[in-house]
């Protein structure tokens, strides 16, 4: 165990409030510039309009900052909260919490969803949400301890920077012998020299006694959490019942709950057994299909895929429950037991590794050409352990990958490492640099956005090559599916409000294979229904899995199977009997829809939140190299004779390529004008005066910016 | 004899998915299934055999992450 110290540097005293159908009813402001610790009051319009969760961290962050703040500025915020819901150890998925700050790869404001245990403590620690701004110099612990009534700030020094043992000594260090009563929010040293940087938040494994944690991966959130100097949050909780939320109806909420569980533990054995293998179900499947990114997104399939499927990761699993929130019948966070790492600093050690989820797998393992499992894993523990984000630092070694292998880079700019595809060394290299903040892996771990400038700038590369094949969106790098041929899914990425993540919409099966959306009417109607009910999930605390990842038997026989419509009816039952406000599934899609637009409102007061900043890269739209075009040609050739009447008598591949840009682009375009209609927006992408009155976030400020940008009723 | 969703259900030499499908309402939302722990995708169920005394799965619906 490391030798270290922490010395207390303030102690603020409260009284926690007794939690009220949901709701603590304040959240707390931590200012560490100067040690200021208060506590603000949680409105009955912040409930309304805003609901929780999600919600409140955008409407405090909203507060926070100014048009022009930066990721590193002091005022930049973190936030973090759970939701009404959050903490209900008897509903399946009920321990998310959410975190938002402005982005260091957006520039704009981003939201990362996550389990563990912090949310849920925090908020039973007396605090709906918490808001962290300022920076210093010190490495800091901030300990929220609700069950003595203080938040204390703790100058630390001679703690691990890995997350790894960092978040095991701080469980110890505050648990007095009850390590369930802790959760930890810690980052590592990646996240300090990149800006990919993420989040673990820990739960407590009670029959492995140890740690285990989640991620807040997405937009480098943990590059904010280091540069403001802090080492960890740490919440301490007592033991939790269905009574430490106080529901406005227990009965009702335990019959709901026992519903959805029953069903969960029914359903999943028969269907995708994520209570075993997590989502690595994916991984075949999307390989199947056509969809599993390989070698930076250019293809959807590789001979190689089972090598780093579901049957292979039931194997290495550690079997046992791996539920990131209490009595969670899902409990799909698997990990890998007496993993031994072959580099880094945990060489030859044995350790315990959280994952890897089919997003790791892919952006780690298929998009770099990877398929051996074992580097999967140990890409996973490091990323994790030196706080860096798997989705970001797999898309974008993808990306170097490709500029390599076609000249745009070589040994000269990575310092002599060999960066072709498969090589899975220089894919661990990469990581382990980015952690140092050294070598070529430093370059990476600046993101897409900015390598495209740096190769351009500095190496000469082609810029409009680049522009096509780097996959990111707004700055955020694309997570791990393909959407050539899914246009909903284009949307599904290019219209989500913080990047092209698929938290927001993943509509590619929907629409690519059980072709629910035909028309474009359609296509914007589930870009407008499903980011809407996604959302919603993380207003309240809650995950998403159990929505529609375990289905009911009956819901083919429903008029819309795609929503899922039983299960919704239960969340807004769930709803009802925790808050005690009446609910139906149409009024949750208007709750979202205010959190929604008014984060895309929070983009335009950043610069941002326009039309033009919902494109995308061609390379998400179709092929752009021969050699893509080539491998699909029967496909590719029949849509422009059959769809676009084209005769492709005697064209060469450049041609036929420049033909289906052309009316893929269109098409792309054409589903920006239908979906900004459907939600209300102008052709601009801004909502209208309208829009935000119905909704009833018609502040004065809001109505100021849209003016702003000539958005007038 | 095979089990289809805990059903028992008749089987016969050669019985690919496509020809298990034909029995079940609705198969158009099938875009996957499992025999028993392999999944299997839609565009191998005409080559894919279903063995004597498999149990299959029919996966009502891919959801992603």
């Amino acid at each position: 165990m490391a030798e270290y110290k922490m010395e207390s540097l303030k102690t603020f005293n409260y009284d926690r409030p007794v939690i009220e159908k949901g709701y603590a009813n304040q959240t707390l402001c931590i200012d560490i510039s100067d040690g200021v610790i208060s506590i603000k009051p949680v409105t009955e319009k912040m409930k309304n309009v805003f609901i929780g969760g999600k919600g409140f961290d955008l409407w405090l962050l909203w507060n926070a900052v100014n048009s022009t703040t930066k990721w590193n500025d002091p005022e930049n915020a973190i936030c973090i909260a759970s939701g009404p819901m959050g903490g209900t150890p008897v509903y399946p998925g009920s321990g998310k919490s959410i975190v938002t700050t402005i982005s260091p790869l957006t520039g704009s404001v981003i939201d990362s969803n996550v389990g563990g245990y912090f949310g849920p403590y925090l908020k039973f620690s007396g605090f709906d949400a918490l808001e962290v701004m300022g920076k210093t110099s010190k490495d800091i612990v901030i300990f929220i301890d609700g069950i003595d009534e203080k938040v204390q700030i703790f100058k630390a020094s001679g703690l691990p920077d890995d997350s790894y043992t960092l978040s095991a000594i701080l469980t110890e260090h505050f648990a007095k012998g009850r390590p369930r009563n802790i959760s930890v929010v810690s980052t590592g040293p990646g996240a300090k020299n990149t800006r990919m940087g993420c989040l673990n938040f820990t739960w407590y494994d009670l029959k492995r006694k140890r740690a285990r944690y989640k991620q807040a991966g997405r937009g480098g959130i943990g590059g904010v959490f280091a540069d403001k100097g802090i080492k960890a949050i740490v919440a301490r909780w007592d033991t939790v019942t269905t009574k430490t939320n106080n529901p406005a109806n227990a009965n009702t909420l335990k019959e709901v709950g026992r519903k959805h569980s029953r069903e969960v533990v029914e359903l999943d054995p028969k269907q995708n057994q994520m209570a075993q293998i997590g989502t690595t179900h994916l991984v075949t499947i999307m390989n199947d299909f056509d969809l599993l990114p390989t070698h930076n997104f250019q293809y959807g399939q590789h001979s190689e895929a089972d090598n780093i499927g579901q049957e292979v990761f039931r194997r290495i699993f550690d079997p046992g429950y791996d539920g990131c929130w209490m009595g969670c019948t899902l409990a799909c966070s698997h990990g890998v037991k007496d993993f031994v790492p072959l580099t880094g600093p945990y060489k030859g050690t044995k350790v315990f590794v959280d994952g890897p989820e089919y997003e790791t797998i892919a952006g780690c393992g298929s998009n770099l050409g990877i398929f051996d499992p074992h580097t999967i894993i140990e890409m996973n523990f490091y990323c994790d352990t030196y706080g860096l984000d798997t989705i970001s630092v797999g898309t974008s070694t993808a990306f170097a990958m490709e500029c390599f292998e076609m000249g745009l880079i070589n040994e000269t700019h990575t310092h002599g490492m060999n960066l072709s595809f498969g090589n899975r060394l220089a894919a661990l290299e990469v990581v382990h640099q980015m952690a140092r903040g050294k070598g070529f892996g430093q370059i990476i771990g600046r993101g897409v956005r900015q390598m495209k400038i740096i190769f351009s700038r500095d190496y000469g590369a082609d810029p409009d090559l680049m522009q096509d094949i780097g996959m990111e969106a707004k700055g955020l790098e694309f997570s791990e599916y393909m959407t050539k041929e899914s246009l909903a899914q284009q949307g599904g990425y290019g219209l989500a409000l913080k990047g092209p993540q698929h938290d927001e919409a993943w509509l590619i099966f929907l629409d690519m294979v059980h072709n629910f959306m035909p028309t474009f009417e359609q296509k914007a109607e589930a870009l407008h229904w499903f980011p809407m009910f996604r959302t919603w999930f993380g207003l309240c605390g809650l995950c998403k899995l159990p929505w529609n990842d375990v289905i009911p038997e009956d819901n083919k026989d429903t008029p819309e199977p795609a929503k899922v419509m039983k299960h919704v009816e239960w969340y807004a039952d769930y709803y009802t009997a925790v808050t005690g406000r009446q609910t139906t599934p149409d009024v949750l899609i208007r709750m979202s829809e205010a959190v929604y637009n008014f984060q895309r409102i929070f983009n335009l007061k950043m610069g941002f939140g326009q039309r033009e900043h919902d494109n995308i890269p061609y390379r998400a739209v179709g092929p752009v190299k021969a050699v893509e075009y080539e491998s699909r040609a029967e496909r590719y050739d029949k849509q422009l004779v059959e769809k676009n009447n084209v005769d492709i008598t005697g064209k060469t591949t450049e041609e036929k390529i420049a033909l289906l840009r052309e009316f893929r682009e269109k098409l792309y375009e054409k589903l920006k004008d239908a979906v900004y209609k459907r939600r209300g927006w102008t052709n601009n992408g801004i909502p209208t005066v309208e829009t935000v009155k119905r909704l009833g976030i018609d502040f004065p400020e809001v109505l100021e910016l849209l003016r702003a940008y000539g958005v007038e009723s | 004899m095979i089990k289809v969703n805990g059903e028992k259900h008749s089987w016969y030499e050669g019985m690919t998915i496509k020809d298990l499908l034909k029995d079940v309402n609705n198969s158009h939302l099938y875009a996957v299934i499992r025999i028993n722990e392999k999944h299997i995708s839609r565009p191998y169920f005409e080559k894919t055999l279903v063995p004597d005394n498999s149990e299959v799965f029919l996966i009502p619906m891919i959801a992603g992450g």
